[in-house]
């Protein structure tokens, strides 16, 4: 099946997330490509209110971020699902042990809509491995929902822990 | 060069330097040699995070020096995050890579390859400058202003081919913090220093 796009819905969701995201203070966002939030990876590396640094490997932006926190910038990781799967132990062993916050954005692959069945493993696990380390974490699936990202933010401040906000195919594409 | 005798002599010529260390020896040692309790942040085993979760309070804090130590067991792991080190080009980070051609933290098992990685070339290849390469204290002691002196503004890679720790070395204490209370220490020292505000409250 295609995975067809809306240009014009994908970049409005895009400024509208990278909103969210400066309003909350964010200023270094570090990130992995999917491509489902290829259009917000180019918003942010085009706003100013951003350091982006595009990191090797998901784990990388972990520690990266987990530093910023500790400098007194906030910030936030963005990934794919995929990639998500792969930082648990940098998560848990880095935000976990030290209590340090993080906001991380990633795409719920695997969910309802996603045609790629390349994901069939993130949509069987994604979900249950997030409920297994105790993550707190939403589902923003349209764009009214988008406001939740800034609480999202400021939960995991309060927390002092990672906090997931999880895009969908519908909200991004 | 002995590994402890290379922090003790990094310890004589730190000034007001953050230190970051990872797990296992290069903690053991930089604990053992200074007692740092307020301006060294010994990061647990993150296999292979301990450089760039520096380089993240360097972004934040470009007025303030990072030193950030990591072994060759964890750089294996992650070689890649130099192209983002590169990437960052932070003026004031210096990567200590401590090669002791093993996996130090784990009873010295074997590294992949070992003896034959070349860390400076590989840096090198990333397309990073500054890349100092020693395996004596002599030369570090002639060169240490040169590559990572108060007055170097610029980020650079520095190899420090060290001997692994002997069996009683491995017995040197670990930092004796909980995770929370090293966010504490660290981060109150940070905000005092800096003058900023990292736990504030900002509902």
């Amino acid at each position: 099946m295609s995975d067809s796009t809306n240009p014009s819905k994908s970049r409005d969701v895009a400024i509208r997330i990278a909103d969210q995201l400066g309003e909350a203070g964010v200023k270094l966002v570090a990130s992995l490509p999917d491509n489902w939030i290829s259009e917000l990876i180019r918003e942010i590396d085009g706003d100013a209110r951003f350091r982006h640094v595009p990191v090797n490997r998901e784990e990388s932006a972990i520690g990266l971020c987990a530093g910023a926190y500790m400098g007194g910038m906030g910030s936030a990781a963005l990934m794919g699902a995929s990639g998500f799967m792969t930082t648990i132990y940098a998560m848990t062993k880095i935000n976990y042990s030290y209590e340090i916050p993080l906001l991380m954005l990633i795409t719920l692959r695997g969910a309802l809509g996603d045609h790629h069945k390349h994901h069939v493993s993130n949509g069987l696990y994604l979900k249950p491995v997030m409920d297994a380390i105790s993550v707190p974490y939403l589902v923003i699936d349209k764009p009214a929902d988008i406001p939740e990202i800034g609480r999202a933010y400021h939960h995991s401040r309060t927390y002092s822990r990672p906090t997931i906000v999880a895009l969908t195919r519908d909200l991004l594409r | 060069m002995k590994y402890v005798d290379c922090f003790k002599y990094l310890a004589s010529r730190r000034t007001d330097e953050l230190v970051i260390t990872s797990a296992g020896n290069s903690g053991q040692a930089w604990w053992t040699t200074t007692r740092d309790s307020d301006k060294t942040f010994y990061l647990d085993a993150s296999m292979s995070l301990s450089t760039l979760f520096a380089s993240g309070m360097a972004c934040a804090l470009p007025k303030q020096k990072f030193w950030a130590f990591m072994g060759d067991g964890a750089f294996c792991m992650n070689p890649g995050m130099l192209m983002v080190e590169r990437q960052l080009k932070l003026p004031n980070m210096v990567h200590l890579l401590v090669s002791n051609r093993a996996y130090g933290a784990t009873s010295n098992a074997s590294l992949p390859n070992g003896m034959e990685n070349d860390y400076g070339a590989i840096a090198r290849s990333f397309g990073i400058e500054r890349v100092f390469v020693f395996d004596n204290l002599e030369d570090l002691a002639r060169d240490f202003d040169k590559a990572m002196g108060r007055n170097v503004d610029a980020y650079t890679f520095v190899v420090l081919e060290v001997e692994p720790f002997t069996d009683a070395e491995q017995r040197l204490e670990q930092p004796p913090f909980d995770g929370p209370e090293l966010k504490y220490r660290f981060g109150r020292t940070l905000e005092q220093m800096a003058g900023i505000d990292i736990f504030g409250y900002r509902i």
